[in-house]
């Protein structure tokens, strides 16, 4: 008898723990959404960056109303960039919380693994950041979205900038894996098509986090380009700038990340990065009337401005926003139905959902370092124009996507 | 191929890089048979400490390059006299796991202290200039880097076989019984040994400032490299740590040059190829 009733109680109470977050997502109406990004560890200051932005467009919306009449609430999820990681702690919101969106700016492998797990648990994953083409190419399915930038448009972006100032040689070295392969191969393919007169007349590739540039610097220097392109990033980018001027290599740096605050206040030279150019989904310096605004405002706001990493989830953010407006539901179905096709026209101007691979279609936008900016202490950015969304452009059959 | 020698050169600065780090780590397996797992965190903290030497208080890099090692030292004399020593009894596996968890506490102290991100080192005037030699510019760093290797390891050569303290080092680490019934504090010496190893990782931490990156990563990224330095060139070996860093840094540089696709992987090659030759390294004592 006695023991039926502790077994009863057991009962009741495992009941009632199952019960419990069911009541708590009754009492509190939200509509949540969880930000996978590294904040500890190495790679910190890039997730905190991207939290800030993605946390800062759940305000605006919240401050003007909220979204389809409920606020949204940020769950910060720290992936510590290990997939594993991530889609573990994504696993659990999405049971006991029922969660249905994610989105996350770092590593493309933590993406890629997101990327499966929101087509297992029907969810959406959104991205900002992690740009390996693949994730709208090969590897793409429909719970997946980029309101970002990919490899493939930075690459384009580049190549058409240096045909149009009419550089004729180029030294092109990366980051020896997937990611700087495919950036380089991107770029060569575009530079051959648009401009087959421009050589490359270096092509190095070196291990991520290499300490002694020497080597590849002599070779680059041996080479005489008129310009370099590198989509290296973080210290890969420092230490080849800070080695590589001593050395001579005076050359203007055609980068990816150019206008990256951090990069340029590691580097503590300001002649070492005056004149380099980079493309940029979002940049501070987007001289647009609703970037004006929005830099105003999140300056008012914050005390500091949203540069690019905030930008770019903010803006993603706020676009996957008016998705969930246009469903009038948090329906994943009816969201991912909304999003294919939808235009966004925000600080970066118009971005556009493609429904076939679900890459936005964005415009770069040029920036080359100047000395002296209202930003920043050091040199920063100034706008030098931009790519059109369809100027870099992959078609539809070439992405390698076959959405289901 | 008329740049040859400056990828001799560049060979030439790593090697003495590669020395700096390694020449604590192979002074302490050497004389005391510890393998300080903690030395490359030791480097990281005299990189950081050069950072607000230079940068926040003073400005001046030859202050930092004096002050730094000067704290590694009492750094180095304390962990031992009051962590390593108490280990000791439990032989090797005891010292292998302290120094270990001590550069996790290391890293996470500094990351807590300097923040996770990284800081510039910058050095004016003289050392951040250029010169021209066989018609190419080379920075005057990197030249300073390679002959502050050349001095640090005369000094020690000269210390360790010319000196009554260095015939007393030896004979310490030969029969240390016998070294202390002839009235020498052993544990004094052992602890003055771990010391100078000790800041002597954080001089090369002042060198590799202004030369690399000074961020939370950096101690994992060097102690792999310090570690090849002294199995190739036989553990504990002065010399071989000489002769292994000046080859493995023209290999690096040559292999960029030569065989780019294989350059990563060359300096694991040679140590493979050192293990299956000569087990104890290049100029280590067979056992």
């Amino acid at each position: 008898m006695k023991k039926k009733f502790v077994y009863g109680l057991c009962f009741l109470t495992m009941v009632f723990m199952l019960a419990l977050p069911v009541f708590a997502v009754a009492a509190e109406d939200t509509i949540k959404i969880g930000v996978t990004e590294p904040l500890s560890g190495t790679f910190k200051d890039i997730g905190e960056r991207y939290l800030d932005g993605a946390e800062y467009a759940a305000q605006v919306i919240n401050e003007s109303g909220g979204l389809l009449g409920k606020k949204v609430e940020v769950i910060r999820i720290d992936s510590e960039l290990k997939p594993d990681v991530a889609t573990r702690k994504a696993q659990s919101l999405i049971l006991r919380d029922g969660v249905k969106f994610f989105c996350g700016g770092t590593g493309s492998s933590v993406g890629a693994a997101m990327e499966q797990l929101a087509e297992k648990q029907n969810v959406i994953m959104f991205t900002y950041g992690m740009d390996a083409a693949s994730m709208t190419g090969v590897k793409c399915n429909k719970n997946f979205f980029r309101p970002g930038g990919s490899t493939d448009g930075r690459s384009f972006a580049l190549a058409q900038l240096i045909a149009k100032m009419k550089y004729k040689k180029v030294a092109i070295i990366a980051q020896d894996y997937s990611f700087g392969q495919e950036a380089l191969a991107a770029f060569k393919k575009e530079l051959a098509k648009i401009s087959p007169n421009t050589k490359i007349v270096a092509e190095l590739y070196h291990p991520a986090g290499t300490k002694d540039y020497g080597p590849y610097v002599s070779q680059i220097i041996t080479a005489k380009p008129d310009v370099i392109f590198t989509p290296n990033w973080g210290n890969d980018l420092t230490l080849l700038l800070k080695q590589g001027r001593p050395m001579g290599m005076k050359q203007k740096v055609f980068s990816y990340y150019i206008n990256d605050e951090v990069t340029i206040q590691a580097l503590n030279d300001d002649k070492m990065m005056i004149g380099n150019m980079g493309a940029e989904i979002y940049t501070l310096s987007i001289p647009t009337k609703k970037n004006e605004a929005f830099v105003a405002k999140f300056y008012k706001d914050k005390g500091y401005y949203p540069t690019w990493l905030r930008g770019k989830a903010y803006i993603a953010t706020m676009f996957w926003a008016e998705a969930v407006k246009k469903a009038g539901t948090t329906d994943v179905a009816a969201v991912i139905k909304a999003w294919e096709g939808l235009s966004y026209d925000g600080p970066a101007g118009v971005w556009t959902m493609r429904a076939c691979d679900h890459q936005a279609q964005v415009p770069y936008w040029y920036t080359e370092i100047v000395a002296k900016t209202k930003y920043f202490k050091h040199a920063f950015e100034a706008p030098r124009g931009m790519a059109s969304a369809k100027s870099v452009e992959v078609p539809c059959a070439e992405t390698g996507c076959k959405m289901k | 191929m008329s740049d040859i020698p400056v990828f001799f050169l560049h060979g030439l600065a790593y090697a003495g890089l590669l020395f700096l780090v390694s020449s604590g780590l192979t002074l302490i397996f050497g004389m005391m048979n510890v393998l300080n797992f903690a030395h490359a965190a030791m480097y990281m903290v005299g990189a950081y400490l050069s950072y607000t030497i230079i940068m926040q208080l003073t400005g001046q890099f030859w202050m930092a390059l004096m002050i730094c090692p000067v704290i590694l030292f009492i750094i180095g004399a304390l962990v031992e006299r009051f962590l390593l020593r108490r280990v000791h009894a439990q032989g090797h596996l005891g010292e292998l796991l302290l120094t270990f968890g001590l550069a996790y506490i290391i890293t996470e102290l500094v990351k807590w202290y300097w923040g996770n991100y990284p800081l510039a080192v910058n050095v004016t005037g003289f050392l951040s200039g250029s010169i021209t030699i066989f018609g190419f510019i080379y920075p005057i760093y990197r030249i300073f880097v390679f002959f502050s290797a050349v001095l640090v390891g005369g000094i020690m050569a000269l210390i360790l076989y010319k000196t009554r303290l260095g015939i007393i080092l030896r004979a310490s680490v030969n029969d240390s019984e016998m070294t202390n019934t002839l009235g020498v504090n052993v544990p004094l010496v052992f602890m003055g040994v771990f010391a100078f190893g000790t800041a002597l990782s954080g001089f090369a931490g002042v060198i590799a400032g202004p030369f690399l990156s000074t961020f939370p990563g950096m101690a994992q990224e060097i102690l792999i490299d310090a570690f090849v330095v002294i199995v190739v060139g036989g553990f504990g070996s002065l010399g071989g740590a000489v002769v292994a860093a000046l080859l493995i840094g023209q290999l690096q540089s040559f292999g960029v040059l030569l065989i780019p696709k294989l350059s990563v992987a060359l300096i694991y090659l040679l140590m493979a190829a050192v293990l299956i030759i000569k087990p104890s390294g290049l100029f280590g004592e067979e056992s």
